[in-house]
């Protein structure tokens, strides 16, 4: 009996479901976090007796075949790309997007990422870094004398210094963006690789044609609906429960098999 | 073995294709597009000997499982919010290319791939009326109108296909929400698209629940049957042999 089996791809794909949802929820307050959701499709089908097959030699055709399925599978664990909302919180080195494009950091061995998490800080030698310590690309060094730091919403970096009445430029942020943002594979951190699906970054300046404007003093929420996740995760948890109940049903009726003759 | 047995066991064989079935229906319950099946049985009469007190031919009817039924009604349309879900609105089914040749699905997911190209979570292309849609990041958000029309900030970037058949429930599924048929698709104006939805599985839990606490019940009585049908020879063989005695 497949139905056990089946029923077992059911149980699977409910508990990946959850697993996807507990994630979501439980970075429901990680700056630049993108909500993820699970995608299913059915499993290849056996086929009795194929659609369209002729049942007389005078060429009559069954209306319709018998197709056995084999169960579900998760096709993707795909990336919700939407804008989160802005907070503010007036950290100078806090920068939120707004609209499409990624940071790039630099990682300690000299490949970069992506990131839409924009909550970064000095290092001790004055350099804009991210949480963990990586350099922001392209690298914007902060002078120790410098009172207040402005980025505009183009992403240029001015630093005010006593002493001079203009202020100071110290560089350029950039932005990159991807032909499939969706493609991009998460390495926790808040931090994103370039993949084959994702395509080749394109770096731009923000603001320009297609790439969001930077904020300063925010931060990007996630976009994690906690009320829509709620009310998936419930969905998620009954039909994980059908799908154990076929189990059991499939059980009795096996057991009715393997109980008879012993009368 | 006689007749009461085999005529239990069709049923019973019949009972496990429903199971099946049913298993399959809840398994999907989750996967946008999907379109329940329900399994048709047949009566298969054959000829028997009379038996005592019975005149003329008798017949016997076996039960077999004759096709499998699919249910076309729309599923929810359920709200996503994501540029690239789109949801059919009537009848219709996206048209995908893939290695095999065009298959068709009622699942809107579609996700673009590195060159920007619409894709299936499969990667193989969804097909405009001028083959693939193309959309690059400089065409910002697009917007897609209900019969399936893409505009970028660039201007029209295609039209989503949407194809229709002459018998629908002859299309074979091939698994992966895709679906198969030797017809000849014809274009449609009569489904709408709505962009950032999916049509979730019309699957009705309820449904197929109290279908299965049926199929299970029925698999009960057959075996019942069996049993008392096995009481009975067990009964003959002892009276029989004893008065031989």
């Amino acid at each position: 009996m497949r139905a056990l089996s089946i029923a077992a791809t059911g149980m699977q794909a409910q508990q990946t479901n959850v697993e996807v949802i507990a994630n979501n929820l439980a970075n429901m307050n990680t700056t630049g976090y993108k909500t993820q959701r699970a995608q299913f499709e059915d499993l290849l089908y056996q086929n009795v007796q194929q659609v369209g097959a002729q049942s007389s030699d005078s060429g009559s055709i069954v209306p319709s075949g018998i197709q056995l399925g084999a169960g579900v599978r998760t096709a993707a664990v795909y990336r919700v790309t939407s804008q989160g909302d802005l907070s503010q919180t007036s950290n100078p080195y806090d920068l939120a997007i707004q609209g499409p494009g990624w940071f790039r950091i630099t990682q300690p061995d000299g490949t970069d990422a992506f990131t839409r998490s924009g909550n970064f800080a000095l290092s001790p030698t004055g350099e804009l870094v991210t949480q963990d310590g990586y350099v922001v690309a392209p690298g914007i060094s902060v002078p120790q004398t410098a009172t207040a730091v402005t980025v505009n919403s183009q992403g240029q970096v001015q630093a005010t210094i006593p002493g001079q009445t203009a202020p100071q430029v110290l560089g350029q942020l950039e932005l990159d963006r991807f032909p499939n943002e969706a493609g991009l594979s998460g390495q926790g951190s808040n931090l994103f690789l370039q993949t084959p699906s994702s395509g080749a970054p394109q770096a731009g300046v923000p603001g320009t044609a297609g790439y969001g404007t930077i904020q300063q003093g925010y931060l990007e929420t996630s976009n994690v609906n906690p009320v829509e996740e709620i009310t998936s995760m419930i969905t998620a948890q009954r039909a994980y429960e059908m799908n154990s109940k076929v189990v059991t049903t499939a059980d009795q009726m096996l057991q009715m098999t393997a109980s008879m003759g012993q009368g | 073995m006689d007749n009461t047995l085999l005529v239990s066991v069709s049923q019973q064989i019949a009972s496990y294709d429903s199971m099946d079935t049913i298993a399959n229906n809840l398994a999907n319950i989750s996967t946008p597009g999907f379109k329940r099946d329900s399994t048709l049985f047949e009566e298969y009469l054959s000829q028997a000997k009379p038996s005592e007190d019975e005149k003329g031919q008798q017949n016997i009817s076996f039960v077999y499982n004759a096709g499998t039924a699919r249910d076309l009604s729309g599923g929810r349309i359920d709200q996503t919010n994501a540029p690239y879900d789109f949801a059919i609105n009537g009848k219709g089914y996206f048209v995908v290319q893939t290695a095999n040749g065009p298959r068709y699905t009622r699942d809107g997911h579609f996700t673009l791939d590195a060159t920007g190209r619409l894709v299936t979570e499969e990667g193989d292309p969804v097909q405009g009326d001028g083959g693939n849609v193309t959309i690059t990041p400089q065409d910002g958000n697009i917007f897609v109108a209900q019969d399936g029309t893409v505009t970028g900030q660039q201007g029209q970037l295609g039209k989503l296909q949407l194809v229709t058949f002459d018998n629908e429930t002859a299309l074979t599924k091939e698994g992966a929400t895709l679906y198969s048929t030797t017809q000849t698709a014809q274009p449609t104006k009569a489904a709408q698209i709505k962009q950032g939805a999916i049509e979730s599985s019309n699957v009705e839990p309820v449904v197929e629940i109290s279908h299965m606490i049926e199929v299970m019940r029925a698999y009960q009585a057959v075996s019942n049957i069996m049993q008392s049908h096995d009481e009975l020879k067990r009964q003959a063989v002892d009276k029989l042999s004893s008065t031989q005695n």
